[in-house]
């Protein structure tokens, strides 16, 4: 049986974009909603490593894969720095950047007449 | 073929007299050979002494000194096939203050080696020594010697002034790798010389003190060659961490992966977990082999170091805190031990084969004149 999933106003548009980013209650559970360019992402607020609200870390830039004594700057803006331990995260994908089988829950996000939907 | 049972990949060969040394040896540094000798002194006194009293050449002599006598004394009673010869007395070279002389030194005992050792019995390899306070020199070194098929790895004193992953340091790999020998470290010069002291707080207060806390310094430098990315710049190099212990290993392994999940954007050049290039390229040797009460305890640290390819067994020949490879291995379960007696060593020394009996017999009695 497939879930029923509903969408939540979660904020405005003009609130997202200026902010870049909004911790929000919906349905009961924090989320983080993150203006990453001109997309938007939600992002559940639980480290799946130890359970921090990992939403809350700084969102920054990283040091790219390189070869031995190189240092790449890249993904600026798209990373999210668990506050707890410092896990990054991949704002777009979800993904923590060491090991690709951690995952941030994520959820869709939809956009109409100038409101932020989370659809859950 | 047939293959060998057992390789001991940590036997100390020693320099009889110290004019053995001199044929080998440019005319200016005779003198201050004869007088100086290795001259990396300091260090901690044992009142039982370093060197096994029961292993005495029958002509006197220091233990370890006589290729015929460790032949019988020790490979054939055994039941050893093959033997890594790591030196004795002469490994902290490195820290000695002049690096000319540690050069010198090392260059005339790696010619010394071959003539001496590797001429006597197809039983015993080397390890070329080097002198790692010049990496340059010490690459050139290794590319001389490595010629000789015989000479099986490269070795250090783990004593030093810096980490061994530091960028100083790259030149000795590169020459490792390029001519497909594994580098080895042994221990026991950690606060001697110009080494740094043994501990970061200083120095410890008895020999056993001192001898207890050594795998400290294996914690370091591991740590430093896999951080520094020492595994990807030279991604065939193994390292051989010879007579260090065993059971720190897993504590360094898992927080070296806990810390890289939240820090490897300081270290954006490895690839993959901190212990995966561990188990890849990190050999361990078994003595002094650890002794908990409960055998199984030490099963399951050889599990976590996936000692199944990375543990070799060794003596330590002709040293006090000696391990008999028929009962220091027993308490292993017996599918590792066998990985531990041997074939990790054959992998990694590419010594597939024993030697025939005829040869090492006939190689003994011609060096022995008969």
């Amino acid at each position: 049986m497939e879930k029923t999933q509903n969408r939540y106003e979660a904020a405005t548009v003009e609130e997202l974009r200026n902010a870049k980013r909004l911790i929000v209650t919906v349905k009961g559970m924090e989320i983080g909603l993150f203006a990453v360019g001109e997309q938007f992402y939600a992002w559940r607020n639980i480290c799946p490593h130890a359970a921090a609200p990992v939403c809350q870390g700084p969102v920054c830039g990283t040091r790219l894969p390189s070869l031995v004594y190189e240092y790449k700057y890249g993904k600026d803006q798209e990373i999210v720095r668990c506050p707890w331990h410092g896990w990054e995260f991949d704002l777009i994908t979800g993904q923590h950047l060491v090991d690709e089988k951690v995952k941030l829950r994520g959820y869709k996000v939809e956009v109409e007449d100038g409101k932020v939907y989370v659809v859950i | 073929m047939t293959k060998p049972k057992i390789i001991d990949t940590d036997v100390h060969n020693a320099i009889a007299r110290t004019e053995d040394l001199l044929p080998f040896l440019p005319r200016v540094w005779h003198e201050y050979w004869k007088s100086a000798g290795a001259g990396y002194g300091g260090g901690w006194h044992s009142p039982i002494g370093v060197l096994r009293s029961d292993a005495i050449p029958p002509g006197g002599g220091l233990p370890g000194s006589d290729p015929k006598h460790m032949l019988e004394h020790h490979f054939h009673k055994y039941g050893i096939d093959y033997g890594i010869l790591t030196g004795s007395g002469i490994l902290g070279i490195s820290l000695n203050p002049n690096p000319d002389y540690g050069n010198v030194i090392a260059s005339a005992y790696n010619d010394w080696l071959v003539e001496t050792w590797l001429k006597a019995s197809s039983v015993y390899k080397g390890s070329i020594l080097i002198n790692h306070a010049d990496p340059q020199a010490a690459a050139k070194e290794i590319d001389r010697m490595a010629v000789n098929k015989n000479m099986v790895q490269v070795i250090m004193c783990s004593g030093s002034r810096m980490l061994f992953g530091q960028r100083f340091y790259h030149p000795i790999y590169e020459a490792a790798e390029r001519n497909g020998l594994p580098v080895a470290v042994h221990p026991g010069t950690e606060g001697r010389g110009i080494a740094g002291a043994p501990t970061p707080s200083g120095y410890p207060t008895s020999y056993l003190e001192w001898h207890n806390i050594l795998p400290t310094n294996y914690m370091a430098h591991v740590n430093s060659l896999v951080c520094e990315g020492v595994f990807e710049k030279f991604p065939l190099l193994k390292f051989v961490a010879i007579e260090g212990g065993i059971a720190w290993l897993p504590h360094l392994m898992w927080r070296m992966d806990k810390n890289y999940k939240g820090l490897r954007d300081l270290v954006p050049w490895l690839k993959r977990l901190p212990s995966e290039y561990i188990k890849d390229h990190i050999r361990l040797t078994t003595q002094p082999i650890e002794e908990p009460a409960n055998n199984e305890q030490l099963n399951q640290i050889l599990d976590m170091v996936d000692a199944g390819r990375t543990v070799m067994f060794s003596s330590d020949y002709p040293h006090w805190d000696f391990d008999n490879p028929k009962m220091a291995l027993q308490p292993i379960r017996k599918e590792l031990r066998q990985r531990i007696l041997v074939d990790n060593a054959i992998e990694l020394y590419g010594l597939n084969e024993a030697p025939s009996a005829a040869v090492t017999d006939a190689k003994a009695a011609a060096i022995k004149g008969e």
